[in-house]
């Protein structure tokens, strides 16, 4: 197994490999344009994962802490000038503190009452949303991009760029945590919250961290958001695909490693990408759908779950 | 007099309008070895849930190495030194038996203040404790792998690996076979020489008179006898309870 030190270096230049590769070789702006869409959800579903697959507490409501960021972003961007990471950060605190208060509020329900609880939120927060005239209500609301990419080539390159060394920070982070006393201690909560809490965990103080890294992650995918659409509305950054999305996604896989949720992310949503490119985009929660219905069957636990069973197999041969 | 580890007065505890538990008073003295009985639902693992923080009592205190413990969270009371074994077996049941044990060694024994273990110590530990109770050779299964004697002995592993001095031991005996139950009782009594206060829940009264060296009854959630183990069994309120009129 590789280190903790060595593997933030070693993925910190894949990222980086990544970036130049693609920036160097591909001409074409839609390239980054679906790719962006594909980064964003592996944060999404990482942080969604820290939550749901560590501690094991289903999170409905990821629109709402997606939406919280998107719109931080919008009200930065009327009364101020700041650059792009900096509105992300902002976004991110914003939603962490949203997770802290909805952790603080629901994390004494359990299962699908939680569930149902962060669905409320979301419902919630749009519903202010919609009615909060200045970011734009129920009309939405047009963001003009800057002119240039403070960085070399296209906006749509740099946010790109972002997103990309967001995706790296989320999945560092995820996989920090599984290896550390913080991830035990998650795993034994998801295991037995009880029993937890007789082993000396501070099971609620653990879930209020879990909650609100898992926020401020979402929110900070949903930050640059404005600017990638020029256009924000309630009724798509609220989106329900969001949050299948996901939950959909560590499912497919595998929920117990940091690899899942990027695996699941890459698949889905390439698959997604192409078939809005070659057929429709209504197509998108068909194919998530199906997905969802054979991995249940085939893979409960998830593409990671079928590769370890594949090798804890030939081990024992 | 030396004053007890554990010093309950007046504790009760309702649920609704029912009485669970009515002023309960009971002290627990350094290394002693403690029966509590009762029939179904006299309210032993009520008084347990209450005194390590499962559940909050509503009346009386409750007193553990001279420092009140009212209303301290149960991972709290653990750092402290009070563990517990559930009725039924609750194990990390993701987790393999070595990182079972490893969530109260860096939660609880690494919490205190003081020397902080290391990795490998901590691994040495867990596996030295997996040994104290047979389990040495399974220590990188998952606990779906145990039969019902070795989960039973993984869950007082886990209360151990805590470094208790007051161990609840919640009806670690339960559906167990005469051979099994003997395991477990010579696990305990180790445990006790080596200096774990121990407090037995149990049915299965040869265990208990074999085992203690005071006995609590407990019927309808009130304490009806309390002493020797031989004259608390002929005390005449418990055979009523235990034989009917």
């Amino acid at each position: 197994m590789m280190g903790t030190g060595k593997f933030w270096v070693v993925s910190f230049l894949v990222a980086v490999g990544a970036l130049v590769l693609t920036r160097g070789f591909i001409a074409n702006d839609y390239f980054f344009f679906a790719a962006y869409v594909v980064l964003q959800y592996i944060v999404l579903s990482t942080a969604w994962n820290i939550l749901g697959g560590y501690t094991g507490y289903t999170n409905f409501g990821v629109a709402a802490f997606f939406a919280v960021g998107a719109y931080s972003s919008v009200v930065l961007h009327k009364l101020t000038s700041l650059p792009v990471p900096v509105m992300i950060l902002v976004g991110g605190i914003m939603s962490g503190i949203l997770g802290f208060g909805m952790g603080y509020l629901t994390l004494r329900l359990k299962g699908v009452f939680f569930a149902i609880a962060t669905l409320a939120l979301a419902i919630v927060a749009q519903t202010l949303i919609v009615n909060w005239d200045y970011v734009g209500g129920s009309r939405g609301i047009y963001i003009i991009r800057p002119q240039q990419s403070p960085l070399y080539g296209s906006y749509i390159q740099y946010l790109y760029s972002l997103m990309l060394i967001l995706a790296w920070i989320s999945l560092a982070i995820a996989r920090t945590i599984e290896r550390s006393r913080l991830g035990l201690g998650f795993a034994a909560i998801r295991d037995d919250e009880l029993a937890a809490e007789a082993g000396g965990v501070p099971t609620l103080r653990l879930k209020l961290i879990a909650t609100t890294l898992s926020g401020a992650l979402m929110g900070m995918s949903g930050a640059p958001l404005p600017y990638y659409v020029t256009y924000l509305d309630p009724a798509s950054s609220f989106n329900l695909s969001y949050a299948v999305n996901s939950v959909a996604m560590p499912l497919i896989g595998g929920m117990t490693s940091w690899v899942g949720p990027m695996i699941g992310a890459i698949l889905l949503g390439t698959i997604q990408q192409l078939a809005t490119v070659t057929i429709s985009s209504a197509l998108n929660l068909l194919i998530v759908g199906l997905l969802l219905i054979a991995f249940v069957i085939i893979a409960p636990n998830g593409i990671v779950g079928l590769v370890q069973a594949r090798r804890r197999a030939r081990a024992r041969w | 007099m030396k004053q007890p580890l554990l010093e309950v007065s007046g504790l009760g505890k309702r649920f609704g309008g029912f009485v669970a538990l009515e002023s309960i008073d009971l002290s627990v003295r350094t290394g002693e070895r403690l029966g509590l009985i009762g029939p179904n639902g006299s309210g032993k693992s009520t008084l347990v849930n209450c005194l390590c923080g499962t559940l909050r009592h509503d009346s009386g205190s409750v007193v553990f190495d001279g420092r009140p413990i009212d209303g301290l969270p149960a991972y709290r009371r653990t750092r402290l030194g009070l563990a517990r074994s559930f009725q039924l077996p609750k194990p990390f049941r993701t987790l393999n038996l070595v990182d079972n044990l490893r969530i109260p060694l860096l939660y609880t024994v690494n919490a205190r203040p003081g020397a902080r273990l290391s990795n490998g110590a901590i691994d040495e530990r867990c596996r030295a404790l997996l040994a104290d109770v047979g389990l040495a050779d399974k220590a990188l299964r998952q606990p779906r792998d145990l039969t019902q004697v070795e989960m039973r002995k993984l869950e007082l592993a886990r209360a151990v690996a805590s470094a208790p001095r007051l161990l609840f031991a919640d009806e670690a005996m339960a559906g167990l076979s005469p051979s099994e139950i003997e395991e477990i009782l010579v696990v305990l009594v180790r445990l006790n020489e080596q200096g774990i206060t121990i407090v037995l829940i149990e049915h299965i009264m040869r265990a208990v008179m074999s085992f203690s060296t005071r006995l609590v009854v407990l019927v309808a959630g009130q304490k009806i006898a309390d002493g020797a183990p031989q004259e608390a069994i002929r005390n005449p309120e418990v055979e009523r309870a235990y034989l009917g009129e």
